[in-house]
């Protein structure tokens, strides 16, 4: 990897934590604080994207500063098991469900479309 | 302790700052100055403002200014003197005074209420680290409590504070054993005077304050509407009511958390704040105590919901904690005679003691 590779790592991954504070907190105050709506939001668009570079085929330099920098920090696995596990301790058994569900299989889904969305571009 | 005395309560919010500090700290430093014979700073779990902005530890993202509450009492006097430094740190949030008196635990066994019949909010001042006997003290005290019949009692942890005057500041490593701890209990009178006998002889002369309070709702049962009070008082100074809910976190009305419900629906209705806090052990009615367990996943600790507004207003919110509460939960009312509500340059309300009603 290029030191202009590090270096687009360090400053797309600041941009993309930027981002996912930015999504996250816009969604999360319009819905309220009982579901994880905000880092659902973030999860699914960062994948969707991921699976738009995938499908594009990007490759070399360009593709570790996205996907890595940019994408890594943008969505959130830490934040997606946090929330659940809160939902849990609350005894919210159908959301903690609902939230680890929803976010796999649409997960898969917007991964999915990602990529042929990048395959027709 | 004895005689009266005089409660001040700031519900802010954890990141507020004035001048270069943060004000929950520079209001404790206030405090201390004027060496306050009790306070602590509670962190709250959930709530919003004036400014409508929901804060809820659940969501990571609305967990970054959580509401804290300051809770400060001693001798008339030295409240008042404390006032005035903690009005000029100016900063938003929304300020209380409220009448109290030293309960005298330890001092005279049979102290009473001022009429039979009437119901009271004890509050015991304890350390982090106060032992009865072989038990946690506030364990203990919440099981003399319920002995006695008392309809509810909470443990709320401070995080800061003072007891006895002196700063009681909880810190990342060592014991904390000095921190504050309060056990708030609310009951009919005789049975909070019955139990403070036995309070007294479990965790010695502890400090502990009694206030008026209404208790309305038990478990389902209609006991009492809050008082029908005037919005201002003869002289014109505005009256404020204060409700409570009390509520275990697992407690849960039409498919969501209990404390959710009453909070989301407040901030939808247009409440001017609201805000949740966490105890760490309690009952109310005929539930046993009960908090978190060792291994257990899901949390079980009592939590109350804490709503001041005009006496108008509060007859809308009474409807709403009523209708939360169908089945579980304990609902209280109190007079708050003083109340300043401080946002975005803009305050609501005086600080100066309204006389009291009835």
């Amino acid at each position: 990897m290029t030191t202009i590779a590090w270096v687009g790592v360090a400053m797309l991954g600041g941009l993309g934590a930027v981002g996912r504070l930015v999504l996250d907190a816009a969604v999360s105050s319009r819905t309220g604080g009982l579901f994880p709506w905000g880092t659902l939001a973030v999860n699914l668009s960062g994948t969707a994207v991921l699976g738009v570079l995938a499908g594009a085929a990007l490759g070399g330099d360009a593709r570790v500063v996205a996907a890595t920098g940019f994408l890594g920090s943008f969505t959130t696995f830490s934040t997606w098991m946090l929330e659940s596990q809160r939902l849990g301790e609350e005894g919210d058994v159908r959301r903690l469900w609902l939230n680890l569900a929803l976010a796999l299989l649409l997960g898969l889904v917007a991964v999915e479309l990602g990529r042929l969305i990048g395959e027709a571009l | 302790m004895s005689g009266p005395a005089l409660k001040l309560t700031a519900y802010l919010g954890e990141r507020d700052r004035a001048g270069g500090a943060i004000l929950a700290d520079a209001l404790v430093d206030c405090l201390a100055r004027r060496r306050v014979a009790a306070s602590i700073v509670l962190r709250g779990a959930e709530g919003f403002g004036p400014a409508k902005v929901l804060r809820t530890d659940r969501l990571l993202t609305l967990s970054d200014d959580l509401p804290v509450v300051v809770v400060a009492v001693d001798a008339p006097e030295r409240i008042t003197a404390a006032l005035g430094d903690v009005a000029a740190l100016g900063g938003d949030g929304l300020l209380t005074l409220e009448r109290a008196r030293w309960a005298g635990l330890g001092e005279r066994p049979e102290h009473g209420l001022d009429a039979p019949g009437e119901e009271a909010k004890l509050t015991l001042w304890l350390e982090r680290g106060a032992r009865a006997g072989r038990s946690a003290g506030d364990v203990a005290a919440v099981e003399v409590l319920r002995r006695h019949g008392v309809d509810g009692a909470t443990v709320l942890l401070g995080v800061d504070g003072t007891l006895a005057g002196e700063r009681r500041r909880a810190r990342l490593r060592g014991g904390n054993s000095g921190v504050p701890r309060l056990v708030l209990a609310v009951g009919a009178g005789e049975c909070l005077a019955a139990a403070s006998a036995d309070l007294a002889a479990l965790l010695g002369p502890v400090p502990a304050t009694l206030e008026r309070v209404r208790v309305c709702r038990r478990d389902g049962a209609a006991l009492a509407a809050p008082r029908e009070i005037p919005a201002t008082d003869a002289a014109g100074l505005g009256l404020w009511q204060k409700l409570t809910v009390f509520a275990g976190v697992h407690d849960r009305v039409d498919g969501a958390p209990l404390h959710e419900t009453l909070v989301r629906t407040l901030r939808r209705r247009g409440a001017a704040g609201a805000t949740t806090l966490r105890g760490t052990w309690g009952y109310h009615g005929d539930h046993a105590p009960h908090g978190d367990r060792l291994l257990a996943l899901r949390r079980r600790v009592p939590a109350m919901t804490v709503v001041v507004d005009t006496p108008e207003r509060t007859r809308c919110w009474f409807a709403l904690a009523e209708r939360v509460t169908a089945e579980r939960g304990l609902v209280t009312s109190e007079i708050v005679p003083a109340a300043r509500i401080a946002a975005g340059g803009h305050t609501a309300g005086g600080l100066r003691l309204a006389a009291r009603v009835g």
